[in-house]
């Protein structure tokens, strides 16, 4: 347990010190802040619309950090040979996945924090404190990306960062899409069609299941069975991603 | 006794390019290092020195037979514990201090916190890198890096010590530094695996020498037995390549 904290934690060190990261969140942070100024030339329920860009950027944002640390996270230890001062300890493989995915979404966690926090704060200074439907959301928005990592980590065991970039966008959108999928299967005549289309809503990713947004912007109650099954689905599904991704590299030879 | 390292008909072959075609990295390798040995790995570019190392530090999986270390196969992490091993050329979490990259290393062998504070300075010290412990990785030279290489590879004190090219880029104060170094760890009694190019370091280090060309065995043994009545063992390593030129010609392997 020690040695997987110590390899998340690295990570984490690594993630924070990145200029790059911090470029994001700055750019985050002031689409956060502009949506507040929007309610001044909106007409309408203001309040919806501050609450409806602000989440969006928060996941949009969220997404890209994702992807953007998860593609590289173990193909740039490969690339950089710093893997071979960590394998060569009594650090299985399984472990060292494991411990950088932890030190990932201790990052995320605290990006994700950060902006809510940001949210919270110029909300309060303005309007009110925000509902609780939108912290759930934000939990929600959290399993979401611990998914969308699980993908980008699988990927960069054995591809490089702009092949494993394709690859995790398109798993984005497709998971995006998922609930289009099942609708458009279930419209067609042929039945071979209609199982291809069940089998591939069951096999591939649904984020639809954790975007609970438009409940936040309305403050409209989230069923307890809704919120829970998001999150066993979320982490039943990134543990099975996760697997994979220690078993490709199990079998890979560290040139 | 239980053998520090012992390999039985290790082989690895590599599947290269578009069309996967076959080539042999290491051919029915065997070997046996006993503890407290100091024991020189020495052939020319692409013997399969780096490649024997690979597999028993579990960066690679063999393709055929077997490799242990103190009776405990690579295959396993545990394996690992007992060993310090200094790649060649290597390379850092550049945005890590020598002081932090040390203290993470020493977590990874969950070393306990007193215990790994005192060791981390004490060779940073010995490496006379103390007064740029707290300077990140990424403004250090290659010689520098090389220390802080074996700071790590000795940091939990270990049994074995497994060291590739050590000395490759060094100049010759730091070879001298690196060589000190082996030349105290063997006088503790601790078991030395080191591959190198420079003959005059092995000859003056080690106990045992294995010869590999080609990614075969071409002759191991006491440093007297294996040079016997040739010059140097330059001159049989020369001798050697030669060989097996020649009997790649003849259509012979």
């Amino acid at each position: 347990m020690k040695r997987l904290w110590a390899l998340a934690h690295n990570t984490f060190r690594e993630a924070v010190r990145d200029r790059v990261l911090y470029s994001i969140l700055f750019f985050a942070i002031g689409v956060i802040v502009l949506s507040l100024a929007l309610q001044e030339i909106t007409v309408g329920d203001r309040d919806k619309v501050v609450r409806s860009v602000a989440l969006g950027s928060i996941a949009a944002f969220g997404s890209v950090i994702s992807m953007f640390l998860g593609i590289s996270l173990v193909w740039k230890e490969v690339e950089r040979k710093t893997v071979y001062t960590i394998l060569s300890k009594p650090i299985s493989r399984w472990m060292f996945v494991l411990g950088k995915y932890v030190g990932m979404m201790m990052t995320l966690a605290v990006q994700i924090a950060v902006m809510v926090a940001v949210y919270t704060l110029l909300l309060t200074i303005q309007q009110s404190v925000p509902p609780p439907v939108v912290y759930i959301s934000a939990i929600l928005l959290f399993v979401e990306l611990m998914l969308l990592t699980s993908w980008a980590t699988l990927f960069s065991t054995y591809s490089a960062p702009t092949t494993a970039a394709a690859f995790t966008l398109a798993v984005f959108l497709i998971g995006h899409l998922a609930d289009d999928i099942w609708l458009y299967g279930s419209a067609m005549e042929s039945e071979g069609a209609q199982h291809v289309a069940k089998l591939l809503y069951w096999v591939l990713p649904n984020f639809e299941m954790f975007n609970i947004r438009s409940h936040a912007v309305h403050e409209l109650p989230i069923p307890w069975e809704q919120f829970s099954g998001a999150i066993a689905y979320g982490f039943c599904y990134t543990g099975a991603v996760l697997a994979v991704a220690m078993m490709v590299f199990e079998r890979r030879d560290l040139k | 006794m239980t053998a520090a390292i012992r390999t039985e008909k290790l082989g690895k072959i590599y599947r290269v390019g578009f069309f996967m075609r076959r080539v042999e990295g290491l051919r029915d390798l065997d070997l046996e290092v006993q503890p407290g040995e100091a024991f020189g790995f020495i052939g020319p570019n692409g013997a399969g020195k780096t490649t024997t190392i690979k597999i028993l530090m579990g960066l690679h999986a063999a393709t055929s037979g077997s490799a242990e270390i103190f009776g405990t196969p690579v295959g396993e992490a545990s394996a690992r514990r007992r060993v310090g091993f200094l790649p060649e050329r290597p390379y850092f979490y550049e945005h890590l201090t020598a002081r932090e990259v040390l203290h993470f290393y020493g977590q990874l062998f969950e070393m306990e916190s007193k215990h790994r504070k005192d060791r981390v300075e004490m060779l940073l010290e010995r490496v006379q890198l103390e007064r740029f412990a707290d300077v990140t990785l990424a403004k250090y030279s290659k010689g520098m890096l090389q220390r802080v290489g074996l700071c790590q590879a000795l940091l939990h004190d270990p049994d074995l010590i497994v060291l590739d090219e050590p000395m490759s880029g060094l100049d010759p104060v730091g070879r001298a530094l690196v060589r000190d170094l082996i030349l105290e760890q063997r006088e503790a009694g601790k078991t030395v695996f080191f591959s190198s190019h420079i003959l005059s370091d092995v000859e003056a280090i080690c106990d045992q020498v294995a010869i590999l060309v080609e990614g075969q065995l071409r002759g191991c043994g006491t440093l007297q037995e294996v040079i016997a009545d040739r010059e140097s063992l330059e001159a049989v390593l020369v001798g050697e390549m030669s060989k097996v030129v020649d009997e790649t010609r003849l259509g012979v392997l």
